[in-house]
């Protein structure tokens, strides 16, 4: 164990070298977990490819003015589902973002789904109204949780991006910032592959 | 404030050989001198702790029990739930996977020592869920999972419940899984909030 004071190292015997060792090559610019480590801050921008792509739970969910939406009529499009709620910090910070990337490639076969968690359409409707971009994509409400509990989702936001024959290709836990360059890459290659 | 801490991702980290290892630069992305940052919020006054340099970061939120009975009774829960959270000593936490490579985590892993040295186990959220379930309400949210495996760009964020009264302290072990590592940290002298923000 060492404690680390800006320009001194003062570490146990045991340690001593190991830290002498990452600080050298920390100032030599060699990357480390710490300099790899992003802005906390910062929302993410990667998307997990699965190894064995497998058929998305279907489902059927009402949204804001209650017309059922069947994730099976989607087929042909690539789908983003978005599980979220309004209470969700990450997840109101993706919104803006989720919005722009679905102006930009709605009209090329994205399909945007935001799957609310646990809450009603007057309190959701309520807080798209406080949002500077309102979303023009479909809001779904899923009350019990039980659509995100097949997904397998433990915490919010967990996102899916599905490709056209709607089984599940890339996964993100955590907030993203989709509309960074590189959500548009791997969407539009889902998108080509057609 | 800031308090390090230099270790390595194995168990025999320091070891000459291994050492000689991690000049070479094979293992440096299992080895870090990690720090542990605790600030004070200067709006609230409530502290939080930060690691840094770790394939995971972790970061402590005080949660003042207040905010935990409006974060609850918001969602309209029974009044027994919201108590018994608010009842605890809470902190908001949140994860991140700081690196190119996947790790995991399992919150029945962790484990906070009181000031005698007694090591307890954290109350886990289907430890909850399952409690709220008994009581026929299917919310399931707004607690850190029991266990995530997080890919590059992964990241979480719940409550985590520590069986605790406001102001008490306690060291926080935490670990996680990566590769056919184990890490575990130790975040000393963590303190719950007190009964209400001290600035507010």
């Amino acid at each position: 164990m060492c404690a680390v004071h800006p320009f001194r190292h003062h570490c146990n015997n045991h340690y001593r070298l190991t830290c002498l060792l990452a600080g050298l090559l920390a100032l030599a610019g060699v990357a480390t977990p710490a300099a790899q480590a992003q802005d906390d801050q910062a929302l993410s921008y990667q998307f997990t490819p699965l190894e064995a792509p497998q058929a998305a739970p279907d489902f059927v969910l009402p949204d804001m003015d209650g017309e059922p939406h069947a994730l099976q009529d989607y087929r042909g499009k690539v789908v983003l589902v978005n599980f979220w709620a309004t209470w969700c910090p990450p997840c109101r910070r993706e919104m803006p973002a989720l919005e722009r990337l679905y102006q930009q490639l709605g009209g090329q076969g994205l399909v945007v789904l935001a799957v609310n968690q646990w809450e009603d359409p007057d309190h959701v409707f309520a807080y798209t109204g406080e949002l500077n971009v309102f979303p023009t994509f479909p809001i779904l409400f899923d009350p019990d949780s039980s659509v995100s509990a097949d997904f397998g989702v433990k915490g919010l936001p967990t996102s899916f991006l599905l490709d056209q024959d709607g089984r599940v290709r890339y996964r993100a836990i955590g907030g993203r910032a989709f509309d960074h360059p590189e959500v548009e890459r791997t969407i539009r290659a889902l998108l080509e592959r057609r | 404030m800031t308090n390090n801490h230099c270790y390595m991702g194995l168990g025999e980290a320091g070891h000459p050989r291994l050492l000689l290892l991690l000049f070479a630069g094979l293992l440096l992305p299992l080895c870090a001198c990690s720090s542990v940052q605790q600030q004070v919020n200067p709006e609230s006054g409530l502290s939080s702790w930060k690691t840094a340099g770790d394939s995971l970061s972790l970061e402590l939120l005080q949660v003042v029990p207040d905010y935990v009975r409006a974060v609850y009774s918001a969602r309209g829960l029974p009044q027994e739930i919201v108590d018994a959270v608010s009842s605890y000593c809470v902190f908001g936490t949140i994860l991140h996977n700081t690196t190119q490579q996947p790790l995991a985590y399992r919150v029945a892993d962790w484990r906070y020592i009181t000031p005698d040295g007694v090591r307890h186990r954290i109350k886990t959220k289907s430890q909850w869920v399952s409690e709220w379930r008994e009581m026929g309400v299917a919310f399931r949210w707004s607690l850190l999972p029991d266990d995530q495996t997080y890919n590059v760009g992964d990241w979480g964020q719940g409550f985590t419940t520590i069986g605790l009264q406001p102001g008490d302290r306690f060291d926080l072990e935490y670990s996680w899984h990566q590769g056919d590592a184990t890490f575990t940290r130790t975040i000393r002298d963590v303190r719950c909030a007190p009964v209400q923000a001290p600035l507010q």
